[in-house]
């Protein structure tokens, strides 16, 4: 749309005029710097860095028991950030894909003025935990070069391992739904040609260097690490070395140390969490009940756990860049908790099914009922309470400090006894199941608000850090599930006394499963995950 | 067997594995991603600052996949920070200007066709020309655009339409240099190249953080084979000062008195070398004179330094051999910049230290081509570093371009603070700016922007319609970018090097020099500029307006040589001999002046136009932020990994003693106040910035809400680091 009309002007005026504009436009697009400029190193297959890095990279391949390592020298690394752009650029990667990334670390209040500038990429661990995680072995530690390489045609996108390092390495790809990382460009090492970042580093801060497994091992005992701020070298016996002859002051900390940083919530995890625990106690308590001949509608029970088992099952696998893959999930089963999760509420949905429909046709008539029913109690009980403790297992494993053993623990099985106990309650006019969540709600939610105690830490915990983000940034989604906890137990509170009353009941167990979702919720997105130093203001 | 089993149970490969495989590059590139392997590669000159990397572009069908640092170009050696490495992304930014846009009443953008947009041009600016005479109109250039679009900008404001007042936003980065060597040495020649780096035993750099700003040029430092002494003065422990040997963290606008008491050190202590003083330079005397006063007590009350620290600083340049003094930043934008950098000079002229390797006064430039527009952009100086006052200049530039003398100016223009000031008093009343982002980098944004309001009319030439200063334009002209046009660059050491054309530019944009090209047609002046056809034809002309000055270039035989030699560092007038990859000035000891002497220049310090007091008690210091930002961000901006290597958010480095004071942790939102505006950021708390200082980033824009307008009265350069603010924890 024009507002300059252009006809006021003459045509004898255009006419030469839009010459020139139509032949500027087109030698705009025309590109003659290949034609116009002789071409150099043409034939040249020797890589023209190679003077650069030639002293970079070790001459052999590592011997029995050593791999490759990166090494850092932190004293003539400035901070310009090169290495970063440069595995970037010289591997192809996706546009603000890096398999480097830099951090910063700053002196304290007491210290003499002191920043560094720490690259870190994939630490190649002697025990990656990447690869211990991975449920369907996509990781891969070469034999004779310690590089842990990921193999991304065989991932099926459950992002296990990025929970699982603690220095924040492999990083999900959401466009292809899997996980991409760090392989120390061995390709380029096989032909002895220096990883991109060792390449593209102006001060030739980066080396790789050849290390014994036996002294990494012996340098990762417990509170050891690579450098400030990093995590406990024990958990994953990292090999990078980071080397410095200045003297450091004794109180350094990174330039995000204060960030609090929200982790992705991971809906589909939280839904599939809340649901199968509540499956897992509805099964449970559904059993008690007919074993204490409690009155109560004992199919309806087991269709309702069976609903939430299929729907959580269904949920997890959305939680998948590439569910189809997800086959392979035995494959880990040696090492991953998420693998042993899998296989087990693998065989307790067929459990659930066959519990459900002899409990649903009682009519039926079938051989030897009452032994297989008996196998099915067992096998229900079995799959969904170990099913529910890997689960359990699958975080705590993780050594991130709000999901360890004990406070998962009572978070999932609690989930598991009050949702079982508050449905059981639709179907059961007994007050027994009203009572049960009455006595142990409560109790659940004391022992959440523990984790408020360490708003007082010294310094920054990564439980304060938590706490923080529980009582700022998430402050209202915690008010919420604690105020949907309270009207569900209010509800009870009066069930107890009016008798019989679905609605209260049904009232009551909706704001209860929608309070443990919340709480799930905010169990993904408030726990501090490890990583290297980062940057400020990032 | 077993492998048929393993090979179904994992894939080693597939479509996601062959995605990221690496195969055998040629051209010298070893292996790079199989899925842009390059038919063709072509070295290029980097765009973003001064160093003037080298960059090997991988071409497909002629047009630029990717790139790599060049590993034969004497600047970088193979290296490039992550601004050359992302120096394409830019290119595809969403926001690129594709059509020219005329912004209506209503303030609604329209696209126009170029006709139109040149039309409105020239009857705009004719217009208010005609009404309020030929001055009322006025340019404001960049260091950004290649030298030939600038000698073009420059011939045909200045003689072709009239214009007397444009000047560059390099006055905001090197005027300060420029003006202290031209008094010094005669000529604006920066004397170094970038070998003495290497060749130094003694380094010191003087508000000059090269980690950051300049990576290659420290990349050459690191490759210093003397284990020098590196020694950083400026007030913050910056990444620089961490690499060096000694750091003194003066008082901020104390650098000055340093400077002077350390030369009076250097002559207490008889280490000067007497035979360079008298054979090379004059007012020496006097010199002696004014320094005396400078005595160590005086320099430990006002500079924040013991007497040791004095005494060691001086010992070391007495001790070092080959001493070099590097500036940047810290010096040239001070509001007596001009004097501080003269009083580096000083020093290497006394104690010798000039002409030889390793040694030298050494400004660092700051963009890509300041030096191009130091020379040859025609603002507020005549061509080739000449003066427009001078008749002789005006005869000898107005015959080799083979116009009327009648038409070159007889003054200087305005320096770009003047024009803003010329636009605020009514005098100015339409402007154009190219490739610069005035709205975002002037000092004292607040009252520049109710400034440009009152223009009535305001084209800006740009690659982006989104930069501060586009959004404010009632005609935006879409530019092409670097890569998408040729031209030559001069970098810090005054090499010029050859940038191509790699890309296409999106939509209707056109290069600099086309749009330059239109203009005169429209303007009626077409025939004037005949000649002025191609980049390659103006480089002739700029070769042969460089005759007999000592930026002489005239025996570089065109573009291809330029290609071939990997840059040529001026001088190089023709019939010259030597092709050394690296030469540096007054190796004879001859200077610029008649006289062949340099001379000492100095001056009584004075204090800033703006103290901390009670109520702002703190000084404000800004700077670069990290070596992915580029000045305004228009570029760097663009791309991911670059804004990864960067906060997200302003942030504000502040002393943890004046944290813990003000109830500030870091992290939290913390409010700056000046007496000109105000800003929100994030606290950065760190014991790298002293107490009652707090430094900002310059690449945000809210910086310069902050910043005291002040200039240095001879370069006329602002000083963007003596604010005074007030600072306070923000409620949430």
């Amino acid at each position: 749309m024009e507002t300059l009309d252009s006809a006021r002007f003459s045509k004898a005026e255009q006419v030469p005029l839009r010459t020139l504009i139509d032949e500027l436009l087109q030698e705009q697009q025309s590109l003659s710097a290949v034609e116009r400029f002789s071409q150099r190193h043409a034939g040249d297959i020797i890589p023209a860095q190679q003077k650069y890095y030639r002293d970079l990279i070790p001459l052999s391949t590592p011997g029995p028991g050593e791999q490759y390592a990166f090494q850092v020298n932190l004293d003539i690394c400035t901070g310009c950030k090169a290495c970063v752009s440069g595995c970037h650029s010289l591997n192809g990667l996706d546009e603000g894909e890096s398999w480097r990334q830099v951090g910063l670390l700053v002196g304290s209040e007491e210290s003499e003025p002191y920043q560094q500038t720490v690259t870190a990429a994939c630490h190649h661990c002697v025990e990656p935990a990447c690869m211990h995680g991975c449920p369907v072995a996509a990781y891969d530690k070469d034999f004779s070069t310690g590089i842990v390489r990921h193999l991304d045609d065989q991932c099926i996108g459950c992002q296990y391992c990025v929970l699982k390092c603690p220095y924040d390495v492999p990083k999900y790809h959401a466009k292809k739904g899997i996980v991409r990382k760090c392989d120390m460009c061995q390709s380029r090492l096989k032909v002895g040609e220096a990883p991109a970042c060792v390449q593209a580093c102006p001060t030739q801060a980066i080396q790789i260097t050849i290390v014994k497994s036996d002294e990494i091992r012996l340098a990762s005992r417990p509170a050891q690490q690579m450098i400030a701020g990093a995590f406990d070298s024990s958990y994953t016996q990292p090999t990078t070395r980071y080397h410095s002859r200045k003297s450091v002051p004794g109180k350094i900390r990174p330039a995000d140390a204060y960030q609090l940083r929200l982790e992705p919530a991971h809906y589909p995890l939280v839904f599939m969490l809340v649901l199968t625990q509540l499956s897992v106690g509805l099964f449970a308590v559904q059993i008690v009940n007919s074993f204490c001949s409690l009155s109560g509608n004992g199919a309806g029970m087991t269709l309702l756990a069976l609903a939430a088992a299929l729907l959580g099952v269904i949920s997890s696998t959305l939680h998948l860049g590439r569910p189809l893959g997800a086959w392979r999930a035995f494959l880990g089963l040696r090492r991953s908790w998420l693998s042993r999760e899998i296989l087990i509420f693998g065989a307790y949905v067929p459990a659930a099914i066959f519990y459900t429909a002899l409990q649903c046709l009682p009519e039926f008539i079938m051989p030897m009922r009452s032994s297989v029913t008996w196998v099915l109690i067992v096998s229900l009980l079995v799959f969904g309470f170990s099913g529910v403790f890997s689960s359990v297992m699958i975080y705590a494993d993780t050594q991130r400090e709000f999901w360890r053993l004990s406070t998962t623990t009572w978070k999932f099985f609690g989930t598991t006894l009050i949702l079982g106990a508050a449905a059981a309650a639709l179907f059961s006019p007994s007050l027994l199941w009203v009572g049960v969540v009455i006595v142990l709600l409560p109790i659940k939610l004391t022992l959440e608000c523990d984790i408020f105690r360490h708003l007082q830490d010294e310094g920054t915990t990564s439980l304060s850090h938590t706490a923080r983000i529980l009582q700022g940034t998430l402050g209202r989604l915690v008010m919420l599930r604690f105020g949907l906890a309270a009207l569900g137990l209010g509800s009870l509170g009066m069930e107890m006394f009016s008798g019989d009353s679905l609605i209260l009941r049904g009232f009551a167990f909706i704001c209860l499963l929608c309070g443990e979702w919340l709480e799930r919720v905010y169990f993904f997105r408030a726990v501090k995950a490890p990583r290297m130093p980062g940057m400020a203001g990032n | 067997m077993k492998l048929q089993v393993e090979k179904v149970l994992r894939q080693f490969d597939g479509p996601l594995t062959q995605d990221l495989v690496l195969e055998p590059g040629k051209f010298g590139l070893g292996h790079i991603p199989a899925k842009c392997q390059p038919d063709s590669t072509t070295t290029t000159t980097c765009g973003f600052c001064s160093t003037g990397c080298g960059l090997t572009v991988h071409l497909k069908n002629g047009e630029a996949i990717n790139l790599t640092p060049s590993s034969h170009y004497p600047v970088n050696l193979g290296m490039a920070c992550p601004k050359g490495w992302e120096a394409l992304t830019p290119l595809a930014g969403p926001d690129r200007a594709t059509t020219p846009l005329w912004k209506d009443i209503e303030g609604v953008r329209h696209s126009l066709t170029w006709e139109a947009a040149m039309k409105t041009f020239t009857s705009k600016f004719k217009g208010i020309q005609a009404k309020y005479g030929p001055e009322s109109v006025a340019f404001l250039s960049t260091g950004q655009i290649v030298t030939e679009e600038m000698a073009f900008l420059g011939a045909l404001t200045k003689f072709g339409m009239g214009l007397i007042h444009g000047d560059g936003n390099t006055r905001q980065c090197m005027a300060t240099a420029a003006t202290a060597y031209k008094e010094s040495f005669g000529y604006d020649a920066p004397p170094f190249t970038y070998q003495d780096f290497e060749e130094s035993d003694v380094l010191v750099f003087i508000g000059a953080n090269p980690c950051i700003a300049h990576p290659i040029m420290w990349q050459r430092v690191s490759r210093n084979p003397h284990c020098p002494e590196i020694v950083v003065i400026d007030p913050r422990k910056t990444e620089t000062a961490m690499a060096a040997t000694q750091h003194y963290a003066i008082r901020p606008k104390s650098d000055l008195v340093l400077l002077y008491g350390l030369a009076n050190r250097l002559i207490e202590n008889q280490w000067i070398d007497r035979g360079y003083i008298a054979g090379h330079t004059r007012g020496y005397e006097g010199f002696v004179d004014h320094v005396s006063s400078f005595d160590s007590a005086r320099i430990v009350a006002e500079c924040d330094i013991s007497a040791d620290d004095l005494e060691r600083l001086a010992r070391t340049i007495h001790e070092g051999r080959r001493v070099s003094f590097w500036w940047t930043m810290g010096v040239n934008q001070s509001h007596e910049g001009t004097r501080v950098a003269q009083a580096i000079i000083n020093l290497a002229l006394m104690t010798g230290n000039m002409g030889r390797p390793g040694t030298g006064a050494n400004s660092i430039t700051g963009q890509c081509n300041a030096m191009g527009s130091r020379l040859f952009s025609n603002t507020t100086n005549l061509f080739g570093g000449r003066d427009f006052r001078n008749p002789e200049h005006r005869q000898v530039v107005a015959h080799r371009l083979g116009i009327g003398v009648e038409r070159v100016p007889d003054r200087n223009s305005s320096a770009y603070d003047q024009i803003i000031e010329g636009i605020d008093q009514g005098k100015i009343k339409g402007l154009w700016i190219i490739a610069t982002n005035t709205a975002h980098s002037w000092i004292d944004q607040n009252r520049l922007n109710r400034i440009l309001d009152k223009l009535e009319f305001l084209v800006v030439q740009d690659m982006y319609h989104s930069t501060e200063t586009a959004s404010r334009a009632d005609l935006i002209l879409p530019a092409a970018g670097w890569g998408e046009k040729e031209g030559t660059f001069i970098n810090s050491e005054r090499r010029i090097g050859l940038t191509k054309k790699i890309a296409r530019a999106p939509g209707q944009a056109l290069s600099d020099f086309s749009i330059f090209k239109l203009v005169a047609e429209y303007w009626g002046v077409g025939c004037m500029f005949r000649e002025w056809d191609s980049p390659e034809a103006v480089f002739q002309i700029i070769k042969r307006l460089s005759i007999g000055q000592p930026c002489d270039l005239s025996g570089i035989a065109n573009y291809q040589m330029l290609d071939d030699c990997g840059g040529v560092q001026w001088p190089f007038p023709s019939g010259s001999q030597t092709l050394a990859t690296h030469r540096r000035l007054f190796e004879d000891g001859r200077y610029y002046h008649a006289d062949g002497r340099a001379r000492f220049v100095y001056e009584q310090p004075r204090s800033s136009g703006e103290m901390v007091c009670s109520e702002y008690p703190f000084l404000l210091l800004t700077g670069r932020g990290s070596s992915a930002q580029w000045h305004t961000e228009s570029r760097t901006g663009k791309s991911d990994i670059l804004n990864k290597l960067c906060p997200t958010q302003l942030w504000i480095e502040i002393n943890p003693a004046d944290a813990i004071r003000l109830g500030i942790q870091s992290g939290q939102r913390v409010r700056v106040r000046s007496r000109r505006g105000e800003l929100l950021g994030v606290a950065h708390i760190t014991p790298t910035i002293a107490a009652g200082q707090v430094f900002i980033p310059m690449h945000y824009v809210m910086t310069n809400r902050l910043t005291y307008a002040e200039v240095d009265p001879y370069s006329r350069q602002p000083s963007y680091k003596n604010g005074a603010v007030r600072v306070e924890k923000a409620e949430d």
